[in-house]
């Protein structure tokens, strides 16, 4: 999966602020480690996403700080000690919260995006 | 950045630093791992994988510091986080723990709360008194300069001299060791408005005083020496008159000024900051000019500040105004009479060294009640020996279990503190309310902060320190050990006791001290409330009339009023004598000179006594109930009469055996003095209240008649006794405003003014027994704590003596005996202490000596009372022990 040629579509750029709204997505299915949150999520957007892996640990640690995401240590299939994250009711909730808004906030701009010069509503949200 | 370091060490145990930082590498180091894994595995080299993975990372110090830093971030802020879901946890554990333990954690609140309460409020008290200097620039050079006697003052009065205008004019020119010398007055004057005159207070000062004081008017101009030689009547009202009479009216300049039927011209306002030097607060509501310069007589009595130079000390700047007022005597004045006296602006404060001795006593309460808070925690840690244990087995580290005692003591000591302001303030307003009318000023007293946080402080440290002590000593020892049967620590707990044995010895040795000094005062009060002043005050009143002097400008109209306002006052039914006088109870006049008897030698030259000369009218004697004892009153009052009348106890010093009647006497001064001839000797009598001697000589003349060339007088005194108290004292006041309707007329019954002359002992007294009760209680309160705990711990070998068959009166002796010993052993190293301390009352105690034996036996009688009555309950609960349980227990 090397980004430049392979990727069968173009790398996402992250919006600021929707990374974390991402990575608490990954981990609402099971606790992960870095890595695995990494991979679940070009696995998801079907690509690269174009954002350096050490981003989405400052990601991780300031959701841990805000405590949306609680942290232990466990072993990896291969025997090998990673910090492994999950969600906190808090982040839960959160993650809930913001996947409403953003969605909103898509279907509204595509609305926009997709009205007629007399802007009828392309479809109701 | 001292400030971080602290913070961290706060915030992270090293330790824990080190972890995460680690975690990080890790982190970092096991994605790098998993990417070039996954890369190799889609079939890139190693070499290559392990670059791309780094590629997508990030640029890696960059990103690594980074990361570290929001890992450090979060880390503090977890920190935090879980820091203060823990103090939240120990408040509110401390809160149940406190609750749980409802009697004791309400004596440690109440004695905290006393301690810090009282002593806050005497401190705010005595600090605004003492503390404040006087309001001008460079206030450590501020002294004040007055006269005094040569000779030793024989009344135990002080006496103030004041100052004349050519000395002071002299010293002004001359002495070196002043900045400046500010001289100043007050007189009350009336002030006419539209309605009826109201009385204000004018300071009189010359044009320098406001430059001196470091103020300037406010609205207008400051006076000129022009005011003063033109004698055009200029005043500055003071800030508050003009804003709560004039409305602040910012053309005020120019108007006139109705004062004691004289119109002044307003030049101007001064800020309320302008002071007089005065422990009163007041303002003075106008300024009026001195002329130094054309008072030609020196009669003038001013008070006088100064400032002193930069290094000079008060004792080199009396040396040179002594020189000075020997080489520049004034006509017809003995310069080696007086001397003169620089002294700081304490000295305004009366009964400063009373006010001292109260905050001594009531820092011994701050220590009473600080031993008290200290061994209550160390009972309480003692008694807490299991549950500790119990929580270190469970896990709990011994910086969570000191934390927890720290946040217990802090919870506790808030809640004291609160208690305690409250109580400050409380007692402060008390002391307020009982001042003497000495100490006026006391109503602006407000609670003052340094003081209420060294009471602070000590209270709360001593919780916390002994609090940790307990801690300490608990988390030394194995959880095991406190987990074995009491017995086993028995040992360790007596050593505890003896040092709260030893707190409260300490707090009796300090009430043994406390008591010792309010019983003397009490005793000496009670004295002075039954001396035989030698007459009756008692429906005796006294009549002050001020004559403003623009109506009253010579002696015959003065003479004109007395005796229209005698005649009047005799004819009021009720009214069983008057008596026209110079002097009335609570006053006192006197000459000065040295006393010669006719046939002995003439006193040594340059004597100043201060000889007590009462000049009065036929019928003061009458009126004040004085008996006759030889001879009679005199009878002839003109301007010429040499006629006197002596007390008993001046006719006693000079003829023992009697016959005072005829001998001629006078009082030498600058080598004059008339010769008078003794008509009658008259009992003693107390006339400055039951703190004087009755049977000091006192000399009694007839008053001068008003005269043309005499000082015209501006205030009349009558004495009047009536037939029942407060029958016709609105008829004196009706037969004074009848001859005039705008004079100021003052009535003081005689029985207040008695009262008031003993006002500062009985303050003193009042509050040091108040301070007294308070320590008692506390101490009492520390020795039932004591008691109960012993007897707690001994339980057991309580009922094994029981079952033993010691009888009931035999256990009650025991530890009532217990509780004397201990009171008995602070009794005596109290009233060693006492013997000490006593001196400082000493100056407050009348007819009592310092060493009284009765009061030191009622000290420490009481003493032993309270530790009785404090074992009382314990003693009850060692008797009722039942042996079955108690030796089944444990």
């Amino acid at each position: 999966m090397v980004r430049s040629a392979a990727s069968p579509a173009p790398a996402l750029p992250v919006l600021k602020g929707t990374l974390d709204l991402l990575v608490l997505r990954a981990l609402s299915w099971a606790p992960m480690h870095g890595f695995e949150i990494v991979s679940w999520l070009e696995r998801a957007a079907n690509g690269s996403l174009d954002l350096d892996d050490s981003a989405l640990y400052q990601a991780v640690y300031r959701l841990e700080e805000r405590g949306l995401l609680a942290a232990e240590w466990g072993v990896t299939e291969n025997n090998r000690r990673a910090r492994y994250y999950k969600l906190t009711t808090a982040g839960r909730t959160h993650l809930r919260a913001e996947t409403r808004n953003w969605m909103q906030y898509a279907s509204t701009v595509t609305a926009i995006l997709t009205a007629g010069k007399d802007a009828v509503p392309a479809a109701g949200t | 950045m001292i400030r971080s370091d602290i913070r961290r060490a706060f915030l992270l145990a090293l330790r824990r630093r080190d972890r995460w930082e680690q975690e990080v590498e890790d982190e970092i180091k096991l994605h790098l791992a998993l990417r070039a894994e996954a890369l190799a595995a889609a079939g890139a080299s190693a070499d290559h994988a392990y670059a791309e993975a780094v590629r997508r990372f990030g640029p890696l110090d960059e990103s690594r510091a980074r990361l570290l830093d929001a890992a450090r971030h979060r880390e503090q802020h977890m920190q935090r986080t879980e820091w203060l879901a823990d103090a939240r946890q120990d408040l509110s554990f401390a809160l149940r723990t406190l609750g749980r333990r409802k009697a004791w954690t309400s004596i440690t609140i109440l004695t905290l709360a006393l301690g810090i309460g009282a002593t806050t409020a005497v401190f705010s008290a005595v600090s605004s008194l003492l503390l404040h200097p006087l309001p001008y620039p460079n206030a450590g050079r501020i002294v004040l300069v007055d006269k005094q006697t040569t000779r030793a003052n024989n009344t135990g009065i002080d006496v103030s001299i004041s100052v004349g205008s050519k000395e002071l004019l002299a010293w002004r020119e001359q002495a070196h060791s002043f900045e400046a010398l500010e001289p100043y007055a007050t007189s009350t004057m009336s002030l006419e408005t539209a309605g009826e005159p109201t009385e204000l207070t004018a300071a009189l000062v010359t044009p320098t005083f406001a430059a001196f004081a470091g103020q300037r008017p406010l609205v207008g101009r400051n006076f000129t020496p022009a005011d003063l030689r033109a004698h055009d009547h200029a005043a500055l009202l003071g800030e508050s008159l003009w804003r709560t009479s004039y409305g602040a009216d910012p053309a005020i300049v120019g108007k006139p000024l109705h004062l004691d039927d004289s119109i002044y011209t307003i030049i101007g306002v001064m800020p309320a900051s302008l002071r007089i030097p005065s422990i009163v607060h007041r303002e003075a509501d106008v300024w009026l000019p001195i002329d130094l310069a054309g008072d030609t007589s020196n009669s003038g009595g001013y008070s006088v500040v100064g400032r002193l130079r930069t290094g000079i000390s008060a004792a080199t700047a009396t040396r040179e105004l002594d020189a000075l007022l020997r080489r520049v005597p004034l006509p017809d004045m003995n310069p080696n009479m007086f001397h003169t006296r620089v002294q700081t602006p304490q000295a305004l404060v009366p009964f400063r060294s009373s006010l001292i001795l109260l905050m001594g006593a009531v820092g011994l309460v701050l220590l009473v009640a600080c031993a008290n808070v200290a061994h209550l925690v160390l009972a309480m840690s003692a008694s807490r020996d299991r549950e500790m244990a119990i929580r270190a087995a469970l896990g709990a580290g011994r910086r969570r279990l000191i934390r927890q005692v720290v946040t217990e003591s802090l919870a506790l000591a808030s809640l004291g503190v609160a208690a305690g302001v409250f109580l400050g303030w409380a007692g402060l307003k008390l002391i307020v309310a009982l001042r003497p009318s000495a100490l006026s000023e006391l109503s602006a007293a407000s609670l003052d902060s340094n003081a209420l946080a060294l009471a602070v402080v000590l209270g709360v440290a001593s919780g916390i320190v002994f609090g940790l002590i307990g801690a300490f000593r608990n988390a030394r020892r194995s959880p095991n050990d406190s987990l074995k049967s009491a017995a086993t620590s028995a040992s360790h707990s007596r050593r505890h006791e003896h040092a709260r044995a030893l707190l409260v010895i300490s707090e009796m040795a300090m009430s043994a001290m406390l008591l010792v000094g309010a019983t003397l005062l009490v005793r000496s009060v009670i004295h002075l409330e039954h001396v035989d002043l030698g007459f009756d005050p008692h429906g005796l009143y006294t009549l002050k009339v001020d004559l403003p002097h623009s109506r009253y400008a010579d002696s015959i109209a003065v003479g004109v009023y007395e005796r229209q306002l005698a005649d009047r006052v005799r004819t009021i039914p009720g009214v069983r004598a008057a008596a026209a006088t110079a002097v009335i109870p609570g006053e006192w006049y006197f000459r000065i000179g040295g006393l010669q008897v006719q046939g002995e030698a003439p006193p040594p030259t340059g004597t100043t006594q201060l000889i007590h000369f009462s000049p009065v009218s036929p019928s003061y004697f009458k009126t004040m109930g004085i008996g006759l004892r030889e001879g009679r009153v005199f009878e002839d009052t003109s301007a010429t009469s040499d006629q006197v009348v002596v007390n008993a106890g001046f006719a006693r010093a000079h003829w023992p055996a009697g016959h005072a009647v005829g001998h001629r006497i006078r009082i030498v001064y600058n080598g004059k003095g008339a010769w008078m001839t003794i008509t009658g000797v008259v009992a003693d009598v107390a006339t400055m209240g039951p703190m004087t001697q009755a049977s000091d000589p006192m000399l009694y003349g007839p008053m001068p008649p008003a005269r043309p060339s005499a000082l015209v007088r501006t205030q009349t005194k009558m004495l009047a006794r009536m037939q029942a108290a407060n029958g016709s004292v609105g008829q004196l006041r009706a037969a004074a405003l009848s001859i005039d309707p705008r004079v100021r007329v003052t009535i003081d019954p005689v029985e207040r003014l008695m009262a008031e002359s003993i006002s500062e002992p009985r303050f003193v007294m009042l509050l040091l027994t108040s301070f007294t009760v308070l320590a008692l209680i506390l101490a009492s309160v520390g020795l039932y704590g004591v008691m109960s705990y012993t007897v707690a711990q001994r339980t057991r070998e309580i009922g094994i003596r029981i079952a033993l068959g010691a009888s009931g009166g035999r256990i009650a002796r025991a530890v009532v005996g217990r509780a004397v010993a201990l009171a008995l052993a602070g009794a005596a190293a109290g009233l060693i202490g006492a013997v000490w301390a006593t001196r400082l009352i000493e100056s407050s105690l009348n007819s009592v000596s310092r060493t009284d034996p009765a009061s030191f036996a009622i000290g420490a009688t009481l003493l032993v009372a309270a530790a009785v009555a404090a074992s009382v309950v314990p003693m009850r609960r060692a008797v009722s022990v039942d042996p079955v349980t108690a030796i089944r227990a444990d």
